[in-house]
Formats: structure tokens, C-alpha cells, sequence
């Protein structure tokens, strides 16, 4: 193979074959030759080159680029509806401006040094709020105790924890049924979140219903727990009355179920005025889902239904039914069982009890004594029992619960102390019981609804136990001396006993400075002996409180016992509760009569008998 | 004719990281007694990786503050008069709107502050005490102009938890509008 050089031309025929490529003119004679190896020597032929000339690139044709695209965001806004303005109520004129008290409200900042961390009662959304909006306005709302301590609302004293609790569940609720225990401030946790939800504008108009005589109570602590809510009570003739149920504008209309009855009854249906919440208090007035202030309350166009109740039961379940139907967490006519009941009561009742929220009280420990009559107090109980059964039986059709009632007194009569021979179990264990107590030094307070009784045992225990000074307090008492005694017994430190009578001395004494309580025979209701307890067992008790029922066995006593358990027990099935005290508590006539395997001759089955209140004492003996 | 009630409206501005790898941020504007007025939250924002990488340690204040931040102050309709944050990130937020923006730190200088440019001396503004941004050192006297209504016990730090709450039942699943 020749090399480029071999051409005849020599390397300068190419140079000037390159340099000129324009007119370059390759001569097609270029030897050719075969070579013996089959190359063609073609391929040695200088190749043919056609330069052009490309002008130069302004910028490169790709360079690989990045911008920074973010997509655009969107945002799910939710805004606050404005909430009722109230103006602030002007203060009452006073003639003797220097005399008057001046009032403040606020609660006492804390310190500032104060490390303690801060309490925060939040409110949740209940679970049937399902849209994001709803769920939303709850969780955005600010803790109850910076909402309500001195910054936007002012409250006039400052609420126990439960109580916040119990104001964040009934303003996130549409359906609530309140049911605490008497005396842990459902009116004033109804008032707070009735007002927070105004201010909240979440409601405009709220219908309160109520009974009549506690109308001038629900006022009162409107005054007090929300000062400047406009309160319209509804009262006047029918024409007023109209006018003030159609009336918009009213944030807070209080009724009485008698007058609701008879207006709305009265109004067409166009006519019938329209709310955003109503509170029925005492709700276990609509327990019977026929009656008409039932139906009509279930009538009310609402938003929101609040039951208040500290009796959701008085004598059967199917009584929360009709309250569940209120609230609108049944359907009308809906018959739940005792289980669904209880899952009902689960997520729209809440109930406390005093047990459950006071927890600094030192504990009440509860003994039930049972006895065994003495020979001649059995002798003189079975006598009585069977003459009275053998009387009751005689009466036929014209047997009344009071023929009954009267022996169930007699037998009581007789298990406290048998009058013939004066024999008495009772007197007995308490002599017993008295001696330990005087030698520790305590106090006792003993209840009986006899004040008979109540003389007897003072003049026995004088010759028993004479250490152990026994006083007297009940209506027979005169006036003026009463607190005389109560002084005596709280200072003198040989005053151990103090005899009461449950009507006068079962409310409002502070006696937490007496360790035991003795209840020498049972009232009617436990909600009442429960209330004789709590004058020992209450704030400012430093010990725990020794609790001593006497039942003799095989009485009516024992009888009784046993119905007033049941009613507790069936209370505590279906509200979890089983410190219930409440009057709905109290035997029946039916339960009266079942005492001796009687039945009732007239109807009404769920009348309370008994002595119903405190005058019933009153000098006289409870029967 | 009465005058006007004085308010300030207050801006808390939260952002959460989701487990998915996003973030989610809230604006909550309240009365400066804590009541809310506004609530806005953003859809979930998820960086890809090439933003991750090319962003590096600037994507998190960049997407909290430019990215979530300024929109939800744009977006809103209720104008807080100041914006708070607790996240040192957030404080970033303060170049794009004409408006104070403060950070919630205690005494100590937090090194995500410095970074930021949070000025040394925090002031106190209720139970709280307040850094604003370096190059913004005006705004410490518009701050306390502005929120001379709140109360001396004032939480800041608690609407910060409501934000949270709320961005939370957002993602949470089966959360529907």
C-alpha cells in the first residue's frame, strides 16, 4: 500500500489540495491497484473532503435548566360568627353612694410568682359534629378558665374543676342531659354555657322551661353567674304572653311548664316560635312520654335540647326514654333496652356525684348493723305484725295506703324499743357503741324521726352512759335554745351525743367536728339520711366519718332496706352511679303495700308516701 | 354615636410536619383576648426530591415562611395587626409582609434564632417573652404599641396549641369539609 506521500504530487499536492478546497479537483487517474491480498487500492485513495463553512452558534442549542416551580397553595378558611354584644348592666342607684359595698367581680389575678401550671379546660368536639367547620370551631375556641377568669367574661367566683368540665361538655353538646347530684351547681354550669355560646354566637335564642317555683331561683342566679344576659321571664296575660313567645330578640326566655302548656297548645303551627336551644330543668317532669307537657316540650322547634335532672330515674327505666326522646337521641315512641339504655347514657348523660368530685373529703365508711330483736321486742313486733296483717286484710276494697303506712310505723315503733317492756337492740348496741366513742374522745350524732324516741333514748343512755352527755336538738326544741346546744356540744368536751331529729337537724348544720353518725331507725328516702350524714360529713372534716345503720333482721326494716337498695342498684345499672340520693328514691304506694305481700287498690303506683319535708317533724312525730 | 371598641388582632402562625413528609401550616387571628376570629390552614405541602436537594437547608424556612406563611397572611381576610411564631423558621416570614412578626423564645438564644437573624434582646409581652428579626428592629416598638391591651397573664404560647390541634383533626384521617 503506498502512503499519501507515494503520490506523485507529493505531501505539497495535498497541502494545496486543502488549501484551495473550493476548486479542488480530484484527478480520477489515480493509479489503481489489486493487490494479491484482495485489498482494493482504492482505499488508499486520499478521501474526498468537502469543507463548508458554518457560521459560529450564538448560544448553545440545549442546556439543561431547573426552575423552582412550587404549585400554588390552597387554604380552607373558616370564620368566626360575631357573638352577641352584651352591654354591661348599670349598677342600681343608690342614694348613700359611700355606704354601698362596691362590687368586684373579678376573680384575684394570681401571683405572679406563682409556678403552679395553669389549668386548661379545652373544649372537644362532640362526636356527631362531622363536618371539618363544626369540628374546627370547637378546638379553635380558648380553655374555658382564660375565656370565663377575668378577661372576657367575668364570673363572680371562681368554678371547681368539675364544674369547667361540665360547662365544655353541655356547650359542645346538641343533646345533653345533665344529671348531676343535687347541689353541684347544674343551674350555674347551665347558665355559664349558655352564656359562652351566645358570645360565641353559636345560639340567639335559648328557651328555658322550668317549675313554676323555681322561676324567682333560675333569676336569681342568672343575676349572678351572668349579669348582663337580657333574662325575659313569661308571665302577664294571654296577649302578652303571645307576644313575648314570638317576640325576636330575647336571648333568654324563661317559662314555666304549666304556662307552656297552655300557650303553645294554644298557637297554630305557623304560630310557634322557634329556638336555638331548650333547657327543660327538672326534666323528669316529661318522664311520662303521653302526657301533654311531654308532647308539646318534644313539639318545640330547636336546635339544641339540654335536659336537666338529678332524678333521670324515678322508678323504671323506661322513664330516661322518654328523656332521651327530648334530646332527640331516640326517635319518637323508641323503646330502647336496658343496654342500649345504658350506651345512650354513655355518651349524652353526664352525672357526678359529691363522692366523685369532692376527693379532699376524708371517706365515709358506711356499717350497717343488723340486729336481733330482743326476746319480748320480738315477741311484742310479731304480735303487732300479725294483728295489723290480719286487720289490713279485713279491710278489703277499702284498704288505703294509709291503713298500711300506719303499721309499717307501729312495727318501727317497735324495733326501736318495745314499749312495754322497753326493751331495746338498738339501745343496746348504741350503749355499746357509746362507751368506745366517749373513751376516744369523739363526738356522735345520732338520727331518729321520732322525737319521742329521741327523749327515751337520752333518758336510757343518762342511766347507760351517763359520760357520754346526751343533747337534744329537734322541733320540739324552742327556737332560741337550738343553738345553745349545738355551741355546747361543738365546746364542751364532755358532750358526746347529740339527738337529732331528721327534720330538723338533716339540712344545714355544719357538724364536721363529730366523727360517727348513728341512724337509729330509716327514713323513707336515703337521699334524706344521706343529707343527715353529709351535717358530719362535709367540707372542713378532717377524719374519716364512721356511719352506723341499725336494721333488725326480720322486720319491715329489713324490708325496707332491701327495696331502697334495689332502687339504688337500678339507678347505678343504667348511670353507672351507685351513690344516688335523690327523693325519687322513696318508696311508693306499690312498694308499701309489696311490704307485706299487699297489692295496691288504686292505681297510681309511683305516688310517694311519707313524710316529704323537714315540717313534717316539726314538734310532732313524723307518722 | 360610642367609639369604637380598642382591639388588636393577634396572628398565630403554626406550621406541622406530617408524617408523609409535608407540612401543613395555620393561621389563627384573635381577638386580644384570645377569642378566635380566623382561622386559615394550608393544603398539605410536599417538597420533591429535587427541591429537597437544591433547596438544602434553606427549604424549611423557605416553605414555612414564603411558601405557607405568606400566603395564609395574604389569603386571610381578617389582617392580623402582628404576626407570632413559635417556630424560629417562621421568623423568616417578617421579608415578605409589611407587618410586625415575633418569635416566642425564652432568655436563652436559640442557635435556629441566630441563624434566622432574631435580635439578642427578647422583650416581654404578657407571660411571654417576645425576638423579633435583626433587620426589623422597628417593630419591637410597634409591638408594644399594639399589644398594650393584653393582660399581664396573657398565654401566647396557648393559641399555639389550638393551631396545632386544629391542623391535626385536618389531617387526620376521614376529615371531611
Amino acid at each position: 500500500m503506498n502512503s499519501p506521500t507515494d503520490d506523485p504530487r507529493g505531501a505539497d499536492g495535498l497541502d494545496e489540495i486543502l488549501r484551495d478546497p473550493g476548486c479542488a479537483h480530484v484527478p480520477l487517474e489515480l493509479p489503481a491497484e489489486l493487490h494479491a491480498a484482495g485489498f482494493n487500492a482504492a482505499l488508499k485513495r486520499i478521501p474526498k473532503i468537502e469543507p463548508q463553512a458554518i457560521p459560529l452558534l450564538g448560544r448553545a442549542p440545549f442546556v439543561p435548566a431547573w426552575k423552582p416551580h412550587w404549585p400554588r397553595l390552597k387554604v380552607f378558611r373558616l370564620t368566626f360568627p360575631d357573638g352577641v354584644e352584651f352591654l354591661p348592666t348599670k349598677p342600681e342607684p343608690d342614694a348613700n353612694e359611700d355606704a354601698r359595698p362596691l362590687r368586684s367581680l373579678k376573680p384575684p389575678e394570681p401571683d405572679e410568682g406563682s409556678a403552679a401550671p395553669q389549668r386548661r379546660t379545652r373544649l372537644r368536639p362532640p362526636a356527631d359534629a362531622l363536618s371539618i367547620e363544626d369540628r374546627l370551631f370547637y378546638v379553635l375556641q380558648p380553655p374555658l378558665e382564660s375565656w370565663l377568669a377575668g378577661q372576657e367574661l367575668i364570673m363572680p367566683f371562681e368554678p371547681f374543676p368539675y364544674q369547667y368540665q361540665g360547662i365544655a361538655w353541655l356547650f359542645s353538646r346538641k343533646s345533653a342531659l345533665l344529671a348531676d347530684e343535687m347541689g353541684l351547681g347544674k343551674t350555674m354550669q347551665t347558665i355559664t354555657a349558655c352564656r359562652l355560646l351566645l358570645r360565641a354566637g353559636r345560639v340567639r335564642r335559648i328557651l328555658l322551661i322550668c317549675p313554676k317555683p323555681l322561676i324567682p331561683n333560675w333569676q336569681r342566679e342568672f343575676k349572678q353567674w351572668a349579669e348582663e344576659l337580657p333574662v325575659v321571664t313569661l308571665e302577664g296575660d294571654t296577649a302578652r304572653r303571645k307576644m313575648l313567645w314570638t317576640m325576636p330578640g330575647i336571648p333568654i326566655l324563661i317559662a314555666n311548664y304549666e304556662l307552656m302548656v297552655r300557650d303553645l297548645d294554644a298557637l297554630c303551627e305557623e304560630e310557634r316560635p322557634q329556638f336555638d336551644l331548650v333547657v327543660l330543668d327538672e326534666a323528669q317532669r316529661i318522664k311520662n312520654r303521653d302526657s301533654r307537657t311531654s308532647e308539646i316540650a318534644k313539639a318545640i322547634s330547636r336546635k339544641r335540647s339540654w335536659a336537666l335532672t338529678g332524678t333521670p330515674i324515678e322508678n323504671r327505666p323506661e322513664e330516661m326514654s322518654s328523656l332521651f326522646e327530648f334530646i332527640e337521641v331516640v326517635p319518637p315512641r323508641g323503646t330502647p333496652d336496658l343496654r342500649q339504655l345504658q350506651k345512650l347514657s354513655k355518651e349524652h348523660v353526664l352525672r357526678r356525684t359529691k363522692d366523685l368530685v369532692m376527693t379532699d373529703l376524708p371517706p365515709r365508711l358506711d356499717r350497717d348493723e343488723h340486729l336481733q330483736l330482743n326476746p319480748a321486742q320480738e315477741l311484742a313486733y310479731k304480735t303487732a305484725e300479725k294483728e295489723g296483717i290480719i286487720q289490713l286484710n279485713d279491710l278489703g276494697e277499702s284498704i288505703s295506703i294509709q291503713h298500711v303506712f300506719e303499721l309499717v310505723l307501729r312495727l318501727k315503733q317497735i324495733t326501736n324499743f318495745d314499749p312495754l317492756t322497753g326493751e331495746s337492740a338498738k339501745l343496746d348496741r348504741l350503749a355499746a357503741d357509746m362507751e368506745e366513742v366517749v373513751a376516744s374522745g369523739g363526738k356522735a350524732i345520732l338520727f331518729s324521726q321520732w322525737t319521742r324516741c329521741l327523749d327515751w333514748i337520752r333518758d336510757r343512755m343518762q342511766e347507760r352512759v351517763p359520760e357520754c352527755g346526751s343533747l337534744i336538738y329537734h322541733g320540739g326544741v324552742p327556737t332560741k335554745q337550738r343553738e345553745p346546744i349545738l355551741s355546747k356540744f361543738r365546746e364542751d368536751p364532755d358532750s358526746h351525743l347529740l339527738l337529732m331529729s331528721y327534720g330538723t337537724g338533716a339540712v344545714g348544720l355544719n357538724l364536721q367536728f363529730a366523727g360517727y353518725v348513728f341512724l337509729f331507725d330509716r327514713w323513707w328516702n336515703p337521699a334524706v339520711e344521706d343529707q343527715a350524714i353529709n351535717r358530719a360529713h362535709r367540707i372542713g372534716q378532717k377524719s374519716p366519718v364512721i356511719v352506723t345503720r341499725f336494721i333488725c333482721k326480720d322486720t319491715v326494716e329489713e324490708r325496707i332496706d332491701r327495696v331502697l337498695r334495689e332502687k339504688r342498684e337500678l339507678f347505678a345499672a343504667i348511670l353507672g352511679d351507685s351513690t344516688a340520693s335523690n327523693r325519687s328514691l322513696s318508696l311508693n304506694a306499690s312498694e308499701i303495700f309489696g311490704l307485706f305481700d299487699l297489692k295496691a287498690r288504686h292505681g297510681k303506683g309511683t305516688r310517694q308516701i311519707g313524710p316529704q319535708s323537714e315540717e313534717a317533724d316539726g314538734g310532732k312525730d313524723a307518722a | 354615636m360610642t367609639a369604637p371598641r380598642e382591639t388588636v388582632r393577634l396572628g398565630f402562625l403554626a406550621a406541622i410536619e406530617h408524617p408523609a413528609d409535608c407540612f401543613v401550616g395555620g393561621l389563627l387571628v384573635t381577638n386580644h383576648l384570645g377569642r378566635p376570629l380566623e382561622f386559615q390552614c394550608t393544603t398539605p405541602v410536599r417538597p420533591n426530591a429535587t427541591q429537597k436537594i437544591l433547596y438544602g437547608p434553606t427549604l424549611k424556612p423557605f416553605v414555612l415562611s414564603e411558601l405557607i406563611g405568606k400566603t395564609l397572611f395574604e389569603r386571610s381576610e381578617v389582617k392580623p395587626d402582628l404576626i407570632l411564631v413559635e417556630q424560629p423558621e417562621l421568623l423568616e416570614l417578617r421579608a415578605h409582609v409589611a407587618l410586625p412578626v415575633a418569635c416566642l423564645g425564652d432568655g436563652v438564644q436559640e442557635p435556629a434564632l441566630v441563624t434566622v437573624g432574631a435580635v439578642e434582646e427578647p422583650f416581654a409581652i404578657g407571660k411571654q417573652r417576645l425576638r423579633i428579626h435583626a433587620r426589623h428592629d422597628g417593630d419591637r416598638d410597634a409591638i408594644l404599641q399594639r399589644c398594650h391591651l393584653l393582660p399581664k397573664q396573657a398565654d401566647l404560647r396557648e393559641p399555639f396549641e389550638r393551631v396545632r390541634d386544629a391542623l391535626r383533626e385536618v389531617l387526620a384521617p376521614g376529615a371531611a369539609r
